[in-house]
């Protein structure tokens, strides 16, 4: 698939910055993402194959604004939904829930 | 359904969950083999990036054995075949303005690539 990850041979996207004494997670949410990524992969929902190739069907757009374990959500949402192990009303209904308890 | 358990996750973490396999299988290519690399656009997962297509190297290294991401990825099986690390010049790949002594290796699988001399 052409699509925007095959950023290889690509100019204008800036120096690649690399960060000092970089953590494993800059940030709670991204542990719960490895967990969610290891316990679904041993569960047998994905390979890393489709996990892969459901990050490169991203929206473009998104895809360039978001980080590497934003990336893994995302995947993990459409290979989720698409296998019918979650619905997205059921995604939606838990978001809506998170929000309301972080406002 | 198969679960989680904390014995699988060192393996897991530590291997990036590889995709090796562990048959047999004769390689299609030899190292020090000129190679050219199919000029292929599928609309399916691929690993073979547009920068490479179309563009001769060098097989350097075998790496084994691994699943085929480009079948792997849609439930197409996982048709195991030979990686290798693939040698192309900077001139190839980016244009003659860049020096003769810079190259860059990839990884790539059998089915992207077909002999040249």
């Amino acid at each position: 698939m052409n699509g925007v990850h095959d950023l290889g041979g690509m100019d204008g996207l800036g120096p690649v910055i690399a960060e000092q004494n970089e953590p494993v997670f800059h940030d709670e949410w991204e542990k719960r993402m490895m967990g969610m990524f290891v316990s679904c992969f041993a569960g047998g929902h994905y390979n890393v194959d489709e996990f892969r190739h459901a990050i490169e069907r991203m929206d473009p757009a998104h895809y360039l604004e978001t980080s590497y374990y934003e990336h893994w959500l995302t995947s993990l949402e459409t290979l989720l939904t698409e296998k019918g192990v979650v619905t997205q009303a059921e995604l939606d209904e838990r978001k809506k829930h998170i929000a309301m308890e972080e406002s | 359904m198969p679960l989680l358990t904390t014995d699988i996750v060192p393996g897991l973490l530590s291997t990036g969950a590889s995709a090796r396999i562990d048959e047999d299988i004769a390689a299609k290519f030899s190292i020090g083999d000129a190679v050219e690399i199919r000029n292929i656009h599928p609309v399916h997962h691929t690993r073979l990036p547009r920068y490479v297509r179309g563009k001769k190297g060098t097989v350097d290294r075998d790496h084994g054995v691994f699943a085929f991401p480009d079948t792997s990825a849609h439930g197409n099986g996982e048709t195991p075949q030979h990686v290798y690390s693939v040698k192309f010049s900077f001139q190839e790949l980016w244009g003659e303005d860049h020096s003769d002594n810079m190259f860059l290796y990839i990884d790539m699988f059998d089915d992207y690539m077909r002999a040249t001399s």
